[in-house]
């Protein structure tokens, strides 16, 4: 454990502030919202990828008794003239305007004051459409004559994405590079060069809560009751919608039932609000389960990696090529463009280093950040990459890590040096996990056993704010004010914590104000990894900021400095009655400096480096491909463990998301079509798919500049996960599959085409 | 959702009456677990529900016949009541084997034998593995009574040969001395996924050589179908790797498999070649 742990309120696993409310159904959540005149909002959406829009008839759906309205982009602009919005492009209409980009885009929206009646309204409703050809596929993509947008309209709303301009006349939203040394020279001085392409597919996030938003407009001002992991955005950016100034948007949000990166930026709000001030009634809008998956999803990327490796095992030179699929809409696809572009080359000491990664728009239905920021898709890709080079040169393929990993102190590709990055000692815990130096048994007959290991890092969104406010009372008892929003992942608790521990105050006793803009101050979004560092920092000054006006409260009152007079007398003394607050403030926004637009390179590109290690073992019958997970081993660098027992939860968490998308779930197209949107047709694994032994543990380390050395924990587990299986099949089965998910089919295939006997195609 | 008459009858002359209308949006139901699916994905709009649940002796119960050991089980047996029945336990062990992968205990709680066959999902698990036990339906409607094999309740993807105003009553499963069953779920995504392929076996051997035996595989194609060829490769037979060879041969010829999000037609095949010779091997060697 570390030093830390003996502090009273920091390495302590208490029990979730909301825990008890949970469980016995109490907790708000905005699902159970009903305001007074409210109206049931239900969407009529495209059935077509790319199609201009040649009428939309509503007479039938206006006619149903108990419908207020149906609307479409025309009435919308009636009250938002500029109707567009996004978070990199304001590329994405409120409601489809004059062409839709994706089966599943929202065309209408019938209005009424039963949800049941407005959902049959909408089935009534017709569209008739002029088809356009569509594109799919991301390399398809990169140069197809079919655009997906005939004008590109960057927001430059974030300091990192304010250089975009998207190329004009292609796909393209974006292109990021990074140039270390010179690429060509090392692949030239090379003992050998490995080329090999890698594919991930396109998943989605499935929050428990699906997508639910209340508007309720008055003139001049709106009130968002929402589920989201960033109300400040939210606000910034409906009040650029309506023109108005920050202070007359209000966004509430209380808990939420998962997240994931799914309910960032905009989301259902823009439509709610547009709708609120059509209707000028308070109009909800609540998903189905199956509605989810045209809402946000995960990129698919082809990734092409080049290495030159000497003939004793160093990698000098490396270059990264990864085609992002980023749907109909930019979303914040360009951030995964930008920040798994920049570690798309591995935690990797090498020298020469080219990265071209391109965020492209198709005909499919929006991807934008899942939990990982893009970091799991790079690391499928260079860490199969990483074992297969060893397999070739006849290496260890620990010792070939070992041999390139990228030491503390060590510049990344980018030039940013590894500070507080524990990825030797995250790899060497997991392999002490796997009981690595004992031997394993490889199976006989025709089941075979195999394990692998990866390893993987990632940048965290940079520049980015966090405000926030504690407020002591006139009896002493403490309320933090914060934008974090507490989706599962332990917030509340663990920021009552780190307050609790400068106060030296009990965290139980301490009150969470959750997100309200009129009410909590600015935080940039409850969003990769960044809340225990930005948040916490933020809290612990806020509480310090108290803790020294009690202090000076102290001192005005002429007690001794160092008193030990509680509160609510030193208040009491001062108003002659139960009165007053101590009102300590915080502000915190880490060290950045922007990278060189040409090269990517910078000295400080992130704030701290999240860093995951993961090992499996796998039994796979070669006669059908049917595989098991025997072991499944994840380790994390999260500095600090604030809340022990919580971490554990989210790598758990974060780790069985990631198996998800490594083994099960796939979101399958056929000609733009989504063909298993629903829970009984796209598989996120259950109980019975855990691995039989399913370890997660974090390494003893600190972040310097974190709270009480504390970093963030939330992703840290889904990077190395894929590859790890990934290696431990092809392990087992002596091949690799270079395209997630890894089914039984994929490995039977393998096999078979191995063995010259190709299964017939479908 | 829209709304919707829900009436419960209690009688089958009530029940006769509620039903007895040309029109497809006033359905019966057991559980209605797999009818909720399907309303709230707006799949069926229903104008009237009938209730079965209310109908009384002839629809409920398990009991053994005190003749010949058969069962007659009530069409409103949830799933639950068989999985826990001591009597289906010890003589039909295959149905408790099946439940354990089916569905889950909120919808084995609810879901009834009578629902899961008027369905006509070929995805469903109990279909195959009644058709393998030669179990046989009894059918009531306005004018009558019938018994037919479970497996002729089928006649293509979610279509059965039930008319308006047929209610399954029961099904009757003879208990066959000598006969071992088993239920193979294949799933190739989530272990909890349906089937990409289900296999109800049954097989009377003695030694290694099989006397008689039903192979009915479902989820793979549009209805829960008899393997006729493959039985015939195998029955009188003694097994050996080559015989199960031919019988996974004949399996994969004689049925039309469709490509799907579980796995390409060619797959399944394979599948089914290699899971039939596995079951078989493993149930004469039992």
């Amino acid at each position: 454990m570390d030093a830390v742990t003996a502090s009273p309120n920091i390495g302590r696993s208490i029990p979730r502030l909301e825990a008890n409310d949970k469980v016995t159904g109490r907790i708000e959540y905005i699902h159970h919202l009903r305001l007074p005149g409210m109206l049931y909002g239900k969407i009529f959406r495209s059935n077509v990828p790319h199609a201009r829009i040649k009428s939309v008839d509503v007479s039938a759906a206006e006619a149903v008794e108990g419908v207020f309205q149906v609307v479409t982009i025309d009435d919308i602009r009636k009250v938002i003239p500029h109707p567009y919005y996004g978070p990199a492009f304001h590329d994405q209409p409120i409601l489809a305007d004059g062409k839709v980009r994706f089966a599943g885009e929202p065309v209408a929206v019938v209005l009424a004051t039963d949800k049941r009646i407005a959902e049959q309204a909408a089935a009534l409703i017709v569209a008739e459409y002029e088809d356009l050809p569509g594109v799919f596929d991301e390399v398809d993509a990169m140069t197809s004559q079919t655009l997906v947008h005939d004008e590109l309209k960057p927001a430059a709303t974030f300091p990192d994405l304010q250089h975009l301009k998207g190329r004009k006349g292609t796909n393209i939203a974006l292109d990021y590079h990074l140039v270390r040394g010179d690429v060509e020279e090392g692949f030239a001085k090379a003992d050998h060069v490995f080329e090999h392409v890698f594919r991930t597919q396109q998943v989605m996030h499935t929050p428990m809560e699906p997508f639910v938003s209340v508007a309720d407009a008055q003139d001049g001002s709106v009130t968002l009751h929402t589920a989201s992991q960033g109300p400040s955005f939210v606000r910034i950016e409906i009040a650029r919608l309506l023109g108005l100034p920050e202070n007359r948007v209000r966004v509430r949000v209380p808990h939420l039932g998962g997240g994931f990166g799914g309910k960032l930026y905009i989301k259902l709000e823009a439509l709610v609000t547009a709708l609120s001030m059509v209707a000028r009634r308070p109009v909800k809008i609540a998903l189905t389960m199956e509605e989810q998956f045209f809402m946000v999803t995960r990129h698919p990327c082809t990734f092409t990696i080049k290495s030159g490796v000497n003939k004793d095992g160093r990698i000098i030179a490396r270059h990264c090529e990864v085609v992002w699929n980023g749907g109909a809409y930019a979303d914040i696809g360009p951030r995964v463009t930008q920040k798994a572009g920049f570690t798309s080359a591995g935690p990797y000491d090498i020298e020469n280093v080219l990265i071209d990664s391109y965020a492209v728009y198709t005909n499919r239905p929006p991807c934008g950040a899942l939990r990982g920021f893009g970091a799991p898709q790079t690391a499928w890709a260079y860490e199969c990459h990483t074992d297969m080079i060893a397999e070739a040169l006849g290496l260890d393929k620990i010792e070939f890590r070992r041999m390139n990993i990228l030491r503390e102190g060590r510049p990344q590709a980018s030039g940013t040096p590894m500070v507080d990055a524990a990825v030797e000692q995250a790899m060497d815990h997991t392999l002490d996990l796997m009981n690595w130096k004992l031997p394993f048994d490889r199976g006989s007959g025709k089941i075979r056993r195999g394990r692998g290991v990866a390893i993987g890092f990632k940048g965290i969104t940079a520049p980015t704010t966090s405000v926030a406010i504690v407020n002591l009372y006139g009896d002493g008892s403490c309320a933090l004010y914060i934008g974090t929003v507490d989706m599962g992942q332990g917030s509340d608790t663990v920021m009552a914590q780190i307050a609790a521990e400068v106060l030296n105050i009990d965290p139980a006793a301490i009150k969470i104000i959750h997100p309200d803009t009129d009410v909590t101050p600015y935080d940039m979004g409850t969003l990769g990894s960044r809340s225990t560092y930005h948040m916490g920092t933020a809290v612990r000054l806020a509480a310090e900021d108290a803790k020294a006006k009690i202090a000076a409260l102290a001192a005005e009152l002429g007690l001794p400095e160092g008193t030990n007079a509680p509160l609510a007398e030193l208040l009491r003394r001062k108003y002659g009655m139960q009165a007053g607050n101590i009102i300590g403030t915080g502000s915190f926004i880490p060290d950045y400096q922007k990278p060189d637009t040409k090269t990517g390179q910078t000295i400080k590109g992130t704030p701290f480096w999240g860093v995951g290690a993961s090992g499996a073992e796998v039994e796979v019958d070669t006669e059908t491909g049917h595989f098991t997970i025997t072991k499944l081993v994840n380790v994390a660098d999260v500095g600090t463990a604030i809340n022990p027992k919580m971490v554990l939860q989210q790598l758990s968490g974060a780790a069985i998301m990631q198996l998800g998308f490594t083994t099960t779930e796939n979101m399958v197209f056929r000609d733009g079509q989504l063909t298993n949107g629903s829970l009984a047709d796209y598989k996120i694994p259950n109980l019975l798919d855990m691995p039989r032994e399913f370890i997660n543990d974090y390494t003893q380390s600190r972040q310097k500049d974190g709270p009480f050395g504390a970093k963030g924990a939330g992703e840290s587990t889904t990077i190395a996960l894929s590859p790890a299986i990934g290696n431990a099949i092809a392990d087992a089965i002596g091949l690799f599959l270079p395209d997630l998910p890894i089914t039984p089919e994929s490995i039977f295939r393998a096999l078979q085409d191995a063995n010259g006997t190709p299964l017939a195609g479908e | 959702m829209t709304s919707f008459d829900l009436v419960e009858p209690e009688t089958l002359e009530d029940a006769f009456k509620w039903l007895g209308v040309d029109d497809s949006s006033v359905r019966p139901f057991g559980g209605g677990t797999a009818l909720m699916l399907m309303m709230k994905a707006q799949l069926f709009t229903p104008v009237r529900l009938v209730s079965l649940r209310k109908l009384g002796r002839q629809f409920e119960g398990i009991e053994r016949s005190s003749n010949d050991g058969s069962f007659r089980i009530g069409a409103m047996t949830t799933f639950s009541q068989l999985e826990h029945s001591p009597e289906i336990r010890a003589h039909l062990p295959v149905i408790t084997q099946t439940m354990k992968t089916l569905a889950n205990v909120r919808v084995r709680n609810v879901a009834t034998v009578g629902g899961n066959l008027a369905h006509g999902d070929p995805h469903l698990d109990l279909p195959p593995v009644w058709m393998a036990l030669d179990a046989s339906a009894t059918i009531v409607n306005s004018s009558g009574t019938r018994t037919i094999p479970v497996g002729d309740i089928f006649s293509g993807y979610y279509e059965t040969t039930l008319e308006q105003g047929d209610l399954i009553a029961e099904l009757r499963v003879p208990v066959r001395p000598g006969w071992r069953s088993r239920y193979i779920k294949v799933t190739t995504r989530a272990e909890h996924d349906w089937p990409a392929l289900g296999i109800g076996l049954s097989l009377h051997a003695e030694g290694r050589v099989i006397k008689d035996l039903r192979i009915v595989l479902s989820a793979a194609i549009d209805k829960p179908t008899r393997l006729i060829g493959a039985e015939n490769v195998l029955r009188g037979k003694e097994i050996d790797d080559a015989l199960l060879k031919r019988a996974g041969e004949a399996a994969a010829d004689e049925t039309h498999i469709e490509t799907d999000n579980r796995g390409s037609a060619p797959y399944k095949k394979h599948l089914l070649r290699v899971h039939i010779a596995r079951a078989v091997s493993a149930l004469v060697t039992e």
